[in-house]
């Protein structure tokens, strides 16, 4: 009987197949350039509508209004840390979540399903790939602020980074059962579209939390991402924060252990139902 | 020997025109999250600008009379919504106009379709009357949600007038829409283009903000886009006491360029047929 | 009576000639027994009233489907094993249970030793498959970007990937294109990456799914060529074709799908044997009208009618099934030269693989 001598099976070698799937995700970024490019500049006009607004409302003091809801004066910088962040939460839903149901729909998932790789490695290899792309384009955003409106970091960064971590991993997790969700459906786009925006304003993306109508914002305090967001602005801009700074950290890092394996355990039941209604090349 | 039973006529090319939005209507059939879409998007959409509006003015409203001061109205969530409106319309015509040859393209139907001795511009013209359709029943929601959930009525003491401007409106955006379908079937990369597009108006517009506020050089450049006129004359209209003489200037120049841009689509569209009738384009996905 | 397409006959191929068969010399490889897969669909409520179709949201009902119902075969290793059939018939859901991705409803199928259902990553790993054919790679990247990442996915050490890629692609004649992006590539180069990508890992197994569709005959052929060098290789290919000559040219053992069923499975010369009394005449004419219809069936005799224009010669050819052609022919003539006029041509065919098909299904194999 023939031997399949050429594959060797270790760590190594899924380590091997992560890179390569991320390496693939980066190579298409790469190869359409016109979109890469419009992922770069996108924010901006979304940044600079609100640049604008802020500068309807200003007085001769600055924004005072703004500062008696905030603590602070610096809209701009508030706006501009809420557009950072968003980019990762619009790259999980788009990038994670849409992403896989293109490859389905391009006949290209079922070849990948084929291999003897775990299929929810494909997800951690797209996750590496499109943390690396996000955050190349957070600082592409960071330098055309500085450039157009002169924003400049102040703070505490290192503590800033180091809660960016189990926001980002909890909002990963968090974006493996959204993948999964959305290759069950027939036509994702306005799922996916109108849950990220709808996760962005709830969660403080553009303005502070405390101007939402008494019913909505119970909704927005339970969402630990809105934790993430005022943690960050409290750190980087002195702004008056819901909670205190540790307690809002333990959230995330609370966040961060549900949606990890819960994302997983999500991911793997609806890949067990797509192989039993044959749903993978269906679209 | 064999003949052709085609006999072409005024009434047959009517004939094909409504055919051919007969099948865009039950093609959007199969995609009915349009529907729902549509109820949501009118109202979240400005959610954002309104709550940052809200946040700006302060929790007593001491900023507003900033506001007041540039827009003449302290009414922001009305601003705001109707700028917001008419972008949103651009926005959606951008994808559906806009992606609609694109699309028969990417399906192979394209070719199929122009085989046919028709008029040309009857797959253009002829989906874009579903869309329009679909873009009226679209506002006349958005104006019942807007009412029930902002409390804001959208209709003004001059409705024939608010009407007339929404006309031109219409047909700004249209035009635009098949404009942009042209570009898109020669450039394919439509995603870049409606970011880029819709950026523009987005920045330039005023959708958000009174285009007062904006450097001198920008504002030059907001003269030259028709949505900046169609947005700010129906604030005038719903929001202040402007009187239809007061309205002219800018009545006249969006009439220009309602005149202009179908015109200017419906050229581009001719020119795309023929360019990719010489190379080849057509079949190219 | 249906009008069947002209299929055209290609001469015997000097190398692709189907070997002896060799069931019984060898170990099965693919074992499929009483392999089943219902679906539940929802289709548009038959009883709703004709203006309901112009609006969004219809009422749906379910309705289970027998995709697969009970079918039975095993494949010994270094066959060419063939599943024909109609569209619908359950070549390509059959073919999804073996590949693992879609899960049977019941029975079982084992690849190598290795159960589909409870041992799928082992099966993969003795598997290449081609099933999409050129939707199955990346078109934004190169067909040797494309080799390389695939070649991570089945485990293969990075040294011997690059070797492994750089003999694909120069066995299949790709090594001049093999930095350019797949969406350059004419469909034969993409149909023969995605190949590559199956025989990356020396897979003992190779399943195609209709590998030839919408290639030209000269690229088609090529790569009829190439599936007659993977079996000369050792290897089990199991291939599912629309194409009667290229099942018989190539195939081993042939397996006729129909409807969720294997109706029959024998090796192409024996299946054609099965139906030897059958005679095929054929026969050419200038006009064909509903008038000759009518006088065919009036013949008991005739058991299938077929008519297709054939337009290298510009005549319309007739294909009739009879196992009585002598008693037939006669009479036949005689009443074809009164409603048809002049007869062009008269031939009296053994039956083909196709034949066999017809007989056993009443279809042709594209209805």
């Amino acid at each position: 009987m023939m031997n399949t001598q050429l594959s060797q099976i270790s760590w190594r070698s899924y380590g091997r197949a992560v890179l390569a799937i991320a390496k693939k995700d980066a190579i298409h970024f790469i190869r359409y350039p016109l979109q890469a490019v419009s992922r770069i500049f996108e924010p901006l006009t979304w940044l600079t509508p609100f640049y604008f607004l802020g500068k309807t409302f200003a007085g001769p003091e600055g924004n005072s209004g703004f500062a008696a809801y905030t603590g602070s004066n610096d809209y701009m910088t508030f706006i501009l840390i809420g557009a950072l962040l968003a980019n990762y939460i619009a790259a999980v839903f788009w990038g994670m979540g849409f992403a896989l149901k293109q490859e389905m729909d391009s006949g290209v998932l079922e070849t990948n399903w084929m291999t003897p790789i775990p299929r929810s490695l494909f997800l951690v290899g797209q996750t590496i790939a499109n943390m690396c792309i996000t955050t190349f384009n957070a600082c592409s955003m960071l330098f055309f602020a500085w450039l157009l409106f002169g924003f400049q970091i102040q703070g505490n960064v290192i503590y800033t980074l180091l809660i960016m971590i189990p926001l980002l991993l909890a909002l990963y997790g968090f974006g493996f059962a959204f993948a999964a969700i959305v290759l069950t459906m027939r036509e994702a786009n306005m799922l996916v579209d109108v849950s990220n925006y709808t996760i962005s304003l709830l969660t403080g993306s553009q303005f502070p939390i405390s101007v939402l109508p008494r019913y909505v914002l119970p909704i927005s305090l339970a969402l630990p991402l809105t934790y993430g967001f005022d943690a960050i602005r409290g750190l980087l801009m002195g702004t008056t924060t819901l909670l205190p700074i540790e307690y809002e950290v333990g959230i995330l890092i609370l966040f961060m252990l549900i949606t990890v394996p819960g994302g997983y355990l999500i991911f793997k039941a609806i890949e067990r139902r797509a192989q039993r209604l044959g749903t993978l090349s269906m679209h | 020997m064999v003949q052709s039973i085609v006999q072409r006529s005024a009434v047959s090319e009517l004939r094909a025109l409504l055919m051919i939005a007969k099948k865009e209507w039950f093609i959007f059939l199969r995609y009915p999250s349009w529907i729902i879409a549509s109820l949501i998007w009118p109202v979240l959409f400005p959610v954002g600008y309104i709550f940052m509006a809200k946040a700006l003015s302060g929790p007593e409203g001491t900023s507003l009379t900033d506001f007041q001061a540039l827009t003449g109205t302290t009414d922001y969530r009305s601003f705001i919504i109707i700028g917001s409106i008419l972008w949103m319309w651009m926005n959606a015509t951008l994808w559906n106009s806009g992606m609609q040859l694109r699309e028969e393209q990417m399906r192979g139907t394209l070719e199929s379709n122009w085989l046919c001795p028709i008029w040309r511009g009857s797959l253009l013209v002829g989906g874009s009357l579903v869309k329009v359709l679909l873009s009226m029943a679209t506002l006349v929601i958005s104006v019942i949600e807007l009412r029930i959930i902002y409390g804001i009525q959208l209709v003004g003491s001059n409705p024939g007038l608010l009407i007339f401007i929404l006309f031109l409106a219409m047909m700004i955006v249209y035009g635009i829409g098949m404009a942009f379908a042209s570009l898109v079937l020669r450039f394919k990369e439509a995603n870049a283009l409606v970011f880029l597009v819709r950026g523009i108006f987005m920045i330039f517009c005023g959708v958000s903000f009174p285009i007062e506020v904006l450097p001198d050089w920008m504002r030059s450049v907001a003269m030259w886009l028709p949505l900046t006129y169609a947005i700010r004359d129906m604030r005038l209209v719903l929001l202040t006491d402007v009187t239809l003489s007061q309205l002219l200037p800018d009545l006249l120049i969006l009439t220009g360029f309602a005149i202009f841009l179908p015109l200017l689509g419906y050229g581009m569209f001719v020119l795309a047929e023929r360019t990719a009738r010489r190379t080849g384009e057509l079949a190219r996905y | 009576m249906s009008e069947a397409i002209a299929v055209p006959q290609a001469p015997p191929h000097p190398i692709a000639q189907p070997a002896q068969a060799r069931a019984g010399s060898k170990a099965v490889i693919v074992d499929v027994r009483d392999l089943r897969k219902t679906f539940v669909r929802r289709v548009p409520d038959p009883n709703a009233p004709a203006w309901r179709k112009w609006l969004p949201f219809g009422k749906r009902i379910s309705e289970t489907y027998n995709a697969v119902n009970g079918i039975n075969f095993t494949i010994h290793e270094g066959e060419i094993f063939g599943l024909l059939g109609p569209n619908g018939a359950g070549k390509t859901t059959t073919i999804r249970m073996l590949s693992t991705l879609l899960q049977p409803s019941g029975g079982s199928a084992k690849l190598n030793g290795y159960d589909v259902a409870t041992q799928p990553t082992q099966v993969r790993q003795n598997l290449g498959a081609v099933l999409t054919g050129e939707r199955s790679i990346y078109w934004k990247l190169t067909g040797r970007e494309n080799l390389e990442y695939f070649a991570a996915l089945y485990h293969i050490p990075p040294a011997i990937a690059k070797k492994r890629v750089n003999e694909l692609l120069e066995r299949l004649g790709l090594a001049n294109r093999a930095d350019e992006a797949v969406e350059r590539y004419s469909s034969g180069m993409k149909q023969r990456i995605a190949i590559a990508k199956a025989l990356l890992a020396n897979p003992p197994i190779v399943l195609l799914d209709e590998p030839t569709i919408g290639l030209d005959p000269q690229s088609a052929r090529n790569l009829r060529e190439l599936i007659a060098e993977i079996r000369a290789e050792g290897r089990t290919v199991l291939l599912t074709t629309h194409y009667m000559e290229e099942a018989d040219l190539l195939c081993d053992r042939v397996g006729i799908i129909d409807l969720g069923k294997i109706i029959a499975l024998d090796t192409p010369a024996n299946l054609k044997q099965s139906i030897k009394q059958l005679d095929v005449v054929q026969l050419e004419i200038d006009e064909y009208t509903p008038a000759i219809t009518a006088m065919l069936e009036q013949f008991p005799e005739i058991q299938h009618i077929g008519a297709h224009y054939n337009d290298a010669d510009r005549v319309w050819s007739l294909k009739l099934h009879t196992n009585e052609s002598r008693s037939l022919l006669p009479r036949l003539l005689e009443q074809i030269n009164a409603v048809a006029g002049q007869i062009r041509h008269l031939t009296i065919k053994q039956p083909s693989l196709e034949d066999v098909f017809i007989t056993l299904t009443g279809k042709q194999l594209r209805d």
